[in-house]
């Protein structure tokens, strides 16, 4: 079965619509009925006109009706679907409006216009000069017949007067009448008395004088005349009444052919009048012919306008709706709209672009699940705290570090985070304005761990969408670095010591040895024993008090500091140390004030010149330069020595390391600790063409 | 209280403002209706009248009941078709009187004036009256000519509704 016959199958089975039948045809029978008790007694013609009329209106009302309805059903529909929101009724009701103002409009002016000319086309129908010739032929007629009856009139008086001449006897009368009757060749005289014929003469060449109606003796009581139908022409009589009461008759009748054409004259111009008094049902029945058919079109425009708005509005509101549901955290899927053209191309295109959406919503679903396996997986903590910094939520491994397993299964509040001892991360979180690295400390959970933090925003980092922490634990790592570094000092440190205790040893076992043989000389080698073991006893303290130096460094105390003229002093100090050993200043800094803590710079710069000098051959020069670069003060110290004399620089700065052979080795770490805690860095780099350069970079805090 | 009595006389009708004299002469079971139309006719009428047309004047007579309570029942409606035509040749008018359909009279005029006078003043219909407890009333209209307003609009040219009381028959 086709899709509209089950259409059409599924609605006819509607109660409403078999109820809505019935009532309809009730009122049709009703309505016939009455038309027809109505009508039944007009003539053919005006039960014709009247039928047309009333149809025609009844067509008209009933379209207009439908039109109505449909109308205030659509828009009302589309009123209350525009009063709730309903999606897309705004653009239908705009397309319904467009569609009737296109429709009303010109039907209407059309319908104006047409209604107009049919209405001045009729009244040109009934111009004058037909007017005119319909009269005229009417009157024709009636003059012909007014001729006839004044000569039948005018042959009545004659005769009356030549049958008065004859005398008053009856024979004289007729004799008179006879010879009158053939001299003037009348078709019918006749001498009538009381009501009654006296004698009678008729033309037989004219049958239709045969039967003709007698006259009353009313009638013949004055002189008069009387037109009638007789034998298919006109029979005009006239009669003169003598004083004695006999009426002398005079009749002739009207040629056939003469009445013929009088009798079409006549009947047109009565058919004239009637049409002239038809003339506005004619012209209704025309209007609200044109009208209905009017109506038709409109109805057809406005059903078609409704479809259409319907049709073209569905595919573009089911790419809405799809579009909406995704946007409300549903799905996107394809619109199942069959359309081939525009519409259907943009169909087609939306439906690729859900296609595509989907596989890259898969590949990013599977994306995220790898990441959440990694992120699962991955020792380090990662937190993720949203734009506004008020919660935070972390995968496994960050909740175990801040102690709080909820991390891992909801956004856990920063002030609960803070509670939980991970007050100084939610801090650096809440202060932190772009990317924050460093280290802190939780106790979380009653356990000390040191962690590394790495604080990025999302985003544009002048207004972040949220932010990413990372969590490094260092607390196994320090541990093992603190035993490694405090093996490392206990080897230096045992070296260092073992480095004179030898020379002790031995001195001590020679003056033993001397003193048990009591030779000659044993003054002589305790005395240079002794002065060995006194000399590396005196190293032995000197090492120890570098040592100390190193634990006792103080917080740095910054102040405005003149640095080139602290630098200028040093160099001047140093400059002419050795002989054949230059020091020179190169200052691009001049008189600007460093924020810094000159004693322990000063420190830090003797401890590099120291070096430089050390390393620089006889003849030799060591440059300085100062200079500022954006927001840093850059210090260097170059040398033309050996060069650095180890693979990795780093180890230069660790405590009591040394290439020399000799001191130590406490200078460099010194300088790096000094530096460090201006919040600087300081490196070593080998030097373009020989040497070494120590290059010490401090923020620039006017 | 002058005012009153001078509004309330305005407001009265006049005798005759319908255009319609009825006259009713009650038998038992019957009812005979006078009629007389003082409207003048109107002049297209006349014109096709003259002119060989026929023309015709409907006079609709309604019979109701007057129930207390409730409105009025029709009980039966008659019509009074007075037709009349001139025959151009012979200058002769005929008229012709049907009730219901049926000839009731006819005649013949040998002027207009006569004409008129005669479709106007229609021979009397004689209409049967049931038997009845309750008021009777007879509701009549001569209808000439439909014209058409705003080209469309039919309207029926005649004169007004009168309405008379059917006395009792003695």
């Amino acid at each position: 079965m086709r899709p509209w016959r089950r259409a059409w199958e599924r609605y006819r089975r509607q109660t409403r619509f078999l109820v809505i039948v019935y009532l309809l045809l009730m009122v049709l029978a009703g309505g016939a009925f009455w038309l027809f008790a109505r009508l039944r007694n007009l003539p053919p013609e005006e039960l014709t006109n009247r039928l047309l009329v009333f149809l025609l209106w009844w067509f008209d009302l009933t379209l207009i009706a439908i039109l109505l309805f449909m109308l205030l059903r659509n828009l009302t529909k589309l009123g209350l679907e525009r009063y709730h929101g309903v999606f897309g009724s705004r653009f239908r009701a705009k397309l319904v409006i467009s569609y009737l103002v296109l429709i009303f409009g010109p039907t209407l002016l059309v319908f104006l216009l047409s209604a107009s000319l049919l209405s001045h086309a009729a009244a040109s129908w009934f111009s004058a000069p037909v007017e005119e010739m319909a009269t005229q032929s009417t009157a024709l007629a009636t003059g012909l017949r007014l001729e006839a009856e004044a000569r039948a009139r005018r042959a009545a008086t004659l005769l009356a007067w030549e049958v008065a001449r004859a005398g008053e006897g009856r024979a004289a009368r007729i004799a008179a009448l006879e010879r009158l009757h053939r001299l003037r060749g009348h078709q019918l005289t006749g001498l009538w008395r009381d009501g009654a014929v006296i004698i009678e003469l008729q033309d037989p060449r004219a049958p239709e004088l045969r039967r003709l109606t007698p006259l009353d003796a009313t009638a013949l009581s004055s002189s008069g005349q009387r037109s009638e139908r007789a034998g298919g022409t006109l029979v005009v009589r006239a009669w003169e009444v003598l004083p004695d009461g006999t009426a002398v008759v005079v009749g002739e009748a009207l040629s056939p052919e003469l009445f013929a054409a009088q009798s079409r004259l006549a009947a047109a111009g009565a058919a004239w009048e009637q049409l002239k008094l038809q003339r506005t049902a004619m012209t209704a029945t025309m209007v609200l012919g044109f009208g209905g058919f009017a109506l038709v079109v409109v109805f057809a425009a406005v059903w078609l306008g409704l479809h259409l708005s319907r049709r073209f509005t569905a595919p573009l509101l089911a790419l809405v709706a799809s579009t909406e549901r995704a946007a409300g955290g549903e799905t996107l899927e394809e619109v199942p709209l069959p359309a081939d053209d525009e519409v259907g191309l943009l169909v087609e295109s939306f439906n690729a672009m859900v296609r595509r959406l989907k596989e890259k919503e898969a590949a990013l679903r599977s994306a995220v699940h790898r990441l959440d396996t990694v992120l699962h997986a991955v020792r380090t903590g990662v937190l993720t705290v949203d734009a506004q910094r008020t919660s935070a939520e972390g995968n496994p491994a960050a909740a175990a570090l801040l102690g709080m397993p909820e991390l891992a299964s909801r956004a856990v509040p920063l002030d609960e985070l803070a509670a939980a001892g991970n007050a100084r991360l939610v801090e650096a979180l809440r202060t932190a304005s772009g990317p924050v690295r460093g280290s802190i400390t939780v106790e979380a959970g009653k356990v000390a761990r040191a962690l590394e933090l790495a604080i990025l925003p999302l985003g544009d980092a002048g207004e972040p969408q949220g932010w990413v922490v990372a969590l490094e634990d260092l607390t196994q790592l320090l541990r093992a670095q603190r035993q490694a570094a405090w093996s490392e000092v206990a080897r230096r440190i045992a070296h260092q010591i073992k480095n004179p205790l030898t020379p002790i040893r031995l001195a001590a076992e020679r003056i033993a040895r001397h003193a048990e043989r009591g030779g000659e000389d044993f003054a002589s080698v305790a005395s240079q024993g002794c002065s060995a073991i006194v000399e590396h006893v005196q190293a032995m303290q000197e090492m120890v008090d570098s040592f100390a130096l190193y634990a006792r460094l103080p917080p740095v105390s910054l102040r405005p500091t003149n640095l080139g003229q602290l630098v200028r002093q040093l160099v001047a100090l140093y400059d002419g140390l050795r002989p054949n050993l230059h020091f020179r200043l190169d200052d691009a800094l001049g008189e600007e004030e460093v924020l810094v803590d000159p004693e322990q710079l000063r420190q830090a710069l003797a401890n590099l010149l120291d070096n430089a000098a050390e390393a620089s051959p006889a003849g030799g020069e060591v440059l300085v330069s100062l200079q500022r670069s954006g927001g840093e003060v850059k210090l260097v110290v170059a040398d033309r020595g050996t060069g650095i004399g180890s693979d990795d620089p780093d180890l230069l700065f660790q405590p009591f390391y040394s290439t020399k052979g000799r001191g130590s080795g406490i200078g460099l770490a010194v300088v790096q600790r000094i530096v460090a805690d201006h919040g600087g860095t300081v490196r070593l780099l080998p030097r373009e063409g020989g040497g070494v350069e120590a290059v010490v970079t401090l923020p620039a805090q006017g | 209280m002058v005012v009153c009595a001078l509004l309330l006389a305005a407001a009265l009708p006049g005798a005759e403002p319908s255009g319609l004299e009825v006259s009713l002469a009650p038998s038992p079971g019957r009812l005979t209706v006078q009629l007389a139309a003082n409207r003048e006719v109107p002049g297209e009428w006349s014109r096709a009248l003259a002119g060989g047309a026929p023309v015709t004047i409907t006079y609709r007579l309604r019979l109701f009941r007057n129930r207390r309570w409730l409105w009025d029942q029709r009980l039966a409606g008659h019509e009074l078709v007075v037709e009349a035509q001139r025959d151009p040749l012979t200058g002769i008018f005929t008229l012709i009187a049907r009730q219901d359909g049926e000839v009731l009279a006819s005649g013949h005029a040998a002027t207009l004036e006569e004409a008129i006078h005669w479709v106007t003043h229609p021979p009397p219909a004689v209409i049967p009256v049931p038997l009845r407890h309750e008021p009777l009333w007879l509701v009549v209209r001569a209808e000439y000519l439909t014209r058409y307003k705003l080209l469309v609009i039919p309207s029926t040219v005649g004169t007004e509704w009168v309405t008379r009381a059917v006395p009792e028959s003695p």
